[in-house]
């Protein structure tokens, strides 16, 4: 049974509850069971608050009848929830989990039940806390105004009187209902189930002192109790969709080769540093020289644009003179989509897509990291756009780095700062961002800005002149640092076949001949990262002449992972089904020995006890028998079952007692046919089932429980009675006064009563301490039985059983001796004999008849009382409580009462009738 | 430059699994097959012997309707008389039930105008129905004609299919349009669900609904539970 259902049954539109899971509340020796619910408010503009709200419930809860709010702890940044191991004792695998809750108000221990529940919920918390980033606001909890009431601390207990706040908690009145089916002569004396008497404790002050510990170290401990893999299966069955989803997902990666093939798409990938020009040629001979069109364009711009507005305000009318040129220059054969444009300053990276391509490209991201002044600003740095191509996720990087031949560690630096600054949400904001190395294929491009060291500028182009780029490859820095492994890690180039592109006199092929006169150097480049990657072509484009730089591109083929939908949908399929297999399996289920429970002949006052065995299967969990609708109890008045709760481990057994015993309470309604020994249990499985077992059997009516006016027209021993005349004679109602019954002569008084007087007056009359010894069980039994079946001549028991059997025959009778509708005015004129023999003369004749009866017998007994000891004190206060019932309840009567009552009888002992 | 358009829908293999949870209802005379019914379509198993359903028993089953996940809780009652003032009670939690009978049994036939009317008075309004005459396979037993199940159908307005959990026939048929149907009368919610794209606000916000009790109070969003 998910209780969580119970508490939102509660709530207000707009709040849920997430997670429920029942603990028990420790304060000092105290121990009172709690329902604890996550519950989620979402604010208007999208994000959530969370609080916990405590309820005192009865028995498992099931409806929001079940549950009273007790009190509210928000979720706020202070607010921590941490497992504790219980005071010095070892943790004990399997044992109950002990937590601590903090806010800045208030402390709180509890212990949750093993298991995954309590995971679940721990978990759930978790991910409830506020967390500590500074640029989410602070919760304010407003939505928990409306159960704050007048109290200024919403964290506080909240008082008793604030729960039953009009229309929201309609059940909190009844609370406290349903307890022990038994009165007190229950036969075994067993107790009520401990939490249903938990509801009447008041709640005493639950704050605490703080504790002292540190936030982070707190929340750390909390965050770590994830879930573990042996666990999945029971989260699965808790219908979690998110879950659920997540573990679809995982399996779909785990099994991506089962339904992907590599597919080769051709990249285009250039790099050019434009000095801040505008463009003023077509880009076509460096985007559009190859033959085939590409599939996918990764062009980036370093300089876009040098000016301070570019700088300071971000904004170039050059972004857009750029983009048209490229959108202009793509190769012909094909129509492209662009996907993406990010611009940090002067570096700009543009992805476009065959068209054909857009519907295979998701989960586009595109983040900036600047590098430039103070480390942070974008004159230098790197932009980058991640995607998913079909299957393969790919990460495009284009960065302007440091500059100046000394600068190399700079540049290492800031590819370092990069790498470990630039970060992608993912679609699951749950999950952590994305780093650029956690791509399929990264494709890295720009100027790098690497030289050429140790040779002086004459000798470079001399080795230029001359084609011997291998040589001079050697005393290129890139290809050092990355041999020193200190940048580019993983990464590979292909061979430089192409004269440095830097630094020419812009609008020429010539060096440039400025005062600093630059060394050549390859400053633009393209490297990649990833399987399936090969490099078709690797050149630079000379016949472009805007910038000091030449263009650099690279065409790849890279295999990308391409999805058949068939064979997708068959794994997918293979997937859910197990899942769903998976999830039935863990169903709690069990069996049971027997499920139809027939008592036969059950008497009075007898206890009857059949027993049946659960055996769980393999997934553990909660029994209980739960209520049927519009019903107070799990079964009638006269059954128990014993336990009637329960946890069970995998494949273990627990035996259950039902219990049938009739009494006072119940017996009259067996007697008149209205009620039977027929009952349906529903034992229900928490998350489970549902089995039904059937009770049946028969009553054997008795004269105990029977009404006094029913007995005087029973002639015949009650079991010699068809059922009929018993259930007529049961149901009709008392006359007053005498009357002319139509219905064969009555006795005077019930026969079974004389029966019983009659054998004490001839065998107790001397009997000492009379109505003050315990029978014997058995021998009431007896007694019953003679009364019953009119054997009254077999009867033989002791003289203090026979009394026993008159006490509960008279406590038994459903009207009193003195009727109830009498009851106030006997009180009143107690102590005024007169007044009270008036009283008693009002009484419907049979019952006058019974006061009389007794009232004599009485007094013979204390003409003997030398010998019996018994004085008018001792019998007034034994017959005073059971003649003189308080109409409203006739359990408990109050001193006063009750004094009145032994006065009232104590009249009719010491004067004459 | 051949046009720049933004791309198009999210590439198909990462999508969302699961859109929609709701529950159906196997109801109809002890021994009518509702039990196998639910195995077979759940476990694809079939066992001949009939062990009474004394309680009520569910399993989930993840379909996919009109590209749509959708996972259904299937409810197994107990079809005894004696019990049917309880299981009725389970009624009002259904979004749709399947009235089962025998194609071999009259009497069982006879009963479906009883369960119907149960039906209306405990299930939710707007609860889907179906009719299911079930042990096709067992022509030579055959007491119920086919037209006559039609014709009770359509009185009732309901779809009718005969099935057959022993031969497999029409098992899966039956559970997705009723399944359908289901989708269909909550097409509102299931437009609004869609509207709001793959994310996850709008799981959730199902799921709450899911979670959500019976009650006045919840009457404007009406039985998702």
């Amino acid at each position: 049974m998910d209780q969580s259902v119970a508490i939102q049954e509660t709530l207000a539109e707009g709040e849920y509850c997430v997670i429920a899971v029942q603990g028990v509340l420790c304060e000092g020796d105290s121990r009172q069971s709690r329902l604890l619910g996550l519950v989620r408010y979402r604010l208007e503009h999208g994000s959530q608050e969370h609080a916990l709200f405590l309820y005192t419930h009865r028995r498992m809860a099931i409806t929001g009848d079940d549950v009273s709010l007790d009190q509210i702890v928000p979720v706020s940044r202070d607010f921590t929830l941490e497992e504790v191991s219980p005071d010095g004792e070892l943790y004990i695998l399997g044992s109950d989990v002990t937590i601590q809750l903090d806010t800045a108000e208030l402390s709180l221990v509890f212990q949750l039940p093993f298991g995954s529940q309590t995971r679940m919920f721990l978990h759930e918390v978790a991910r409830a806390c506020p967390g500590f980033d500074p640029t989410t606001r602070d919760p304010e909890f407003l939505w928990l105004s409306r159960y704050r009431c007048a109290e200024p601390e919403l964290e506080l207990p909240t008082p008793r009187g604030c729960n039953s706040a009009p229309g929201t908690w309609p059940g909190y009145a009844t609370i406290g209902g349903g307890g022990s089916n038994f009165d007190g002569l229950r036969p075994n004396g067993k107790g009520l189930p401990v939490d249903q008497s938990s509801r009447g404790q008041d709640k005493p002050e639950s704050l605490q002192p703080r504790q002292n510990k540190s936030k982070s170290e707190i929340t750390g401990m909390v965050r770590s109790s994830t879930i573990t893999v042996s666990d999945k299966a029971h989260i699965l069955s808790m219908q979690k969709f998110g879950l659920r989803d997540t573990i679809v997902k995982s399996h779909l990666v785990q099994k991506e080769e089962d339904y992907t093939y590599i597919q080769n798409f051709r990249f285009f990938v250039g790099t050019y540093n434009v000095n801040g020009q505008s463009p003023k040629e077509c880009l076509r001979p460096w985007l559009s020289d190859g033959v085939q069109a590409p599939d996918v364009y990764c062009v980036g711009f370093q300089e876009l644009d040098l000016s301070k507005e570019a700088f300071f305000f971000h904004d170039t009318p050059k972004e857009e003179e750029w983009f048209k040129a490229v959108s202009e220059g793509l190769h012909p054969d094909a129509k492209y989509a662009k996907v993406k444009l990010i611009r940090l300053v002067g570096i700009m990276l543009l992805l476009y897509v065959k068209q054909e391509h857009a519907a295979y490209v998701s989960e586009v991201e595109a983040e900036t990291v600047g590098t430039g002044i103070m480390g942070r600003m974008g004159n230098k740095g790197g932009v980058a756009i991640r995607f998913q191509f079909h299957n393969t996720s790919i990460c495009v990087v284009n960065s302007h780095l440091a500059a100046h031949i000394e600068e190399y560690e700079r540049r290492n630096q800031d590819y370092k700062d990069i790498c470990s600054r630039m970060q992608f949400c993912q679609l699951d904001p749950s999950r952590p961002p994305l780093t650029i190395s956690k791509h399929d294929v990264i494709l890295w491009l720009g100027d790098l800005n690497y030289r050429i060291e140790e040779l002086d500028v004459e000798k470079v182009k001399k080795l230029i002149e001359e084609k011997d780029f291998q040589t001079l490859y050697a005393y290129d820095q890139l290809k050092i640092q990355v041999a020193a492994k200190t940048v580019f890690e993983g990464f590979t180039e292909g061979e430089l076949t192409f004269q440095p592109t830097y630094k020419y006199d812009t609008g020429s092929d010539d060096w440039d001949t400025s005062e600093k006169c630059r060394a050549p150097a390859w400053c633009d480049r393209i490297l990649w990262k990833g399987k399936n990657i090969t490099q078709l072509s690797y050149q630079s484009h000379m016949a472009l002449k805007t910038s000091d730089h030449k263009p650099v591109s690279s065409v790849f083929n890279i295999g990308v992972r391409v999805v058949n939908d068939e064979l997708y949908r068959k794994t997918l399929e293979e997937i859910v089904r197990s899942l769903d297999k998976m999830e039935n399996a863990n169903i709690p289920s069990v069996s049971l020995s027997k499920r139809e429970f027939c008592f036969q002949n059950v008497k009075y006052m007898q206890l009857k006890v059949e027993s049946f065995t659960i055996h769980n299967g393999q997934v553990p969990c909660h029994f209980e028998f739960i209520n049927k609708p519009d019903e107070e109890s799990y079964c009638k008045q006269w059954l128990n079952a014993n336990p009637s709760r329960g946890f069970l481990l995998p494949d273990s057994d627990i035996e259950i007692e039902l219990e049938l015993f009739v009494n006072k309470t119940t017996a009259t309604k067996l007697n008149s046919g209205e009620d039977k020994i027929e009952d349906i249990l529903v034992l229900h499985l928490d998350r489970g089932k549902d089995y039904f077992l059937s009770v049946s059997g028969n009553y054997l009516p008795s004269c105990f429980g029977s009404p006094i006016h029913t007995l005087c027209y029973m002639r015949e021993p009650i079991l010699d009675l068809p059922l009929e005349t018993i259930s007529e004679l049961t149901l009709m109602p008392i006359r007053t006064g005498d009357d002319g019954s139509q219905l064969e002569s009555p006795m005077e008084i019930p026969k079974e009563l004389w029966m019983m007087v009659d054998y004490l007056y001839r065998n107790a009359i001397q009997q000492e301490d009379l109505f003050q010894q315990p029978g014997l069980r058995s021998e009431f039994e007896h007694v019953r039985d003679c009364l019953d079946t009119g054997m009254i001549d077999n009867l033989s028991a002791s003289n203090h059983s026979v009394a026993e059997a008159l006490l509960l025959f008279l406590e038994s009778l459903p009207e009193p001796v003195i009727c109830y509708s009498a009851y106030h005015n006997c009180l009143e004129c107690s102590g005024n004999y007169t007044a009270s023999k008036q009283v008693i003369s009002t009484l419907p004749t049979f019952y006058r008849n019974v006061f009389h009866y007794l009232m004599a017998f009485l007094q013979e007994l204390l003409k003997n009382s030398a010998k019996n000891h018994l004085d008018e004190n001792i019998l007034a206060s034994i017959f005073g409580s059971l003649l003189l019932r308080n109409p409203a309840g006739h359990q408990k009567l109050d001193m006063t009462e009750k004094k009145k009552a032994q006065e009232f009888i104590h009249q009719f002992l010491c004067n004459p009738l | 430059m051949q046009g720049a358009t933004p791309p198009a829908a999210p590439a198909p293999a990462m999508a969302k699994q699961y859109d929609v949870l709701f529950r159906l209802l196997l109801i109809g005379d002890s021994g009518v097959g509702k039990t196998c019914l639910l195995c077979r379509f759940t476990d694809n198993e079939f066992h001949s012997s009939h062990i009474s359903t004394i309680g009520v028993d569910f399993k989930m089953k993840t379909i996919e309707v009109d590209g749509i996940k959708v996972r259904i809780q299937i409810w197994d009652t107990a079809g005894q008389e004696r019990y049917q003032t309880i299981t009725k009670q389970y009624y009002r939690r259904a979004q749709g039930i399947f009235l089962v009978y025998d194609i071999s049994s009259e009497r069982s036939y006879q009963h479906i105008m009883k369960w119907v009317s149960d039906v209306d008075e405990y299930a939710p309004e707007g609860v889907q129905k179906i009719l299911i005459g079930n042990k096709a396979d067992e022509e030579q037993k055959r007491q119920v004609g086919r037209e006559q199940g039609q014709q009770l159908a359509k009185e009732y307005g309901m779809d009718f299919y005969e099935t057959s959990a022993c031969t497999n026939l029409n098992i899966k048929e039956s559970f997705t349009r009723l399944t359908e149907l289901v989708l269909q009368a909550h097409r509102k919610e299931l437009e609004g669900l869609r509207t709001r794209a793959s994310n996850e606000l709008a799981l959730a916000e199902l799921e709450e609904e899911e979670g959500k009790p019976e009650g006045p109070a919840n009457s404007s969003k009406t039985c998702w539970c």
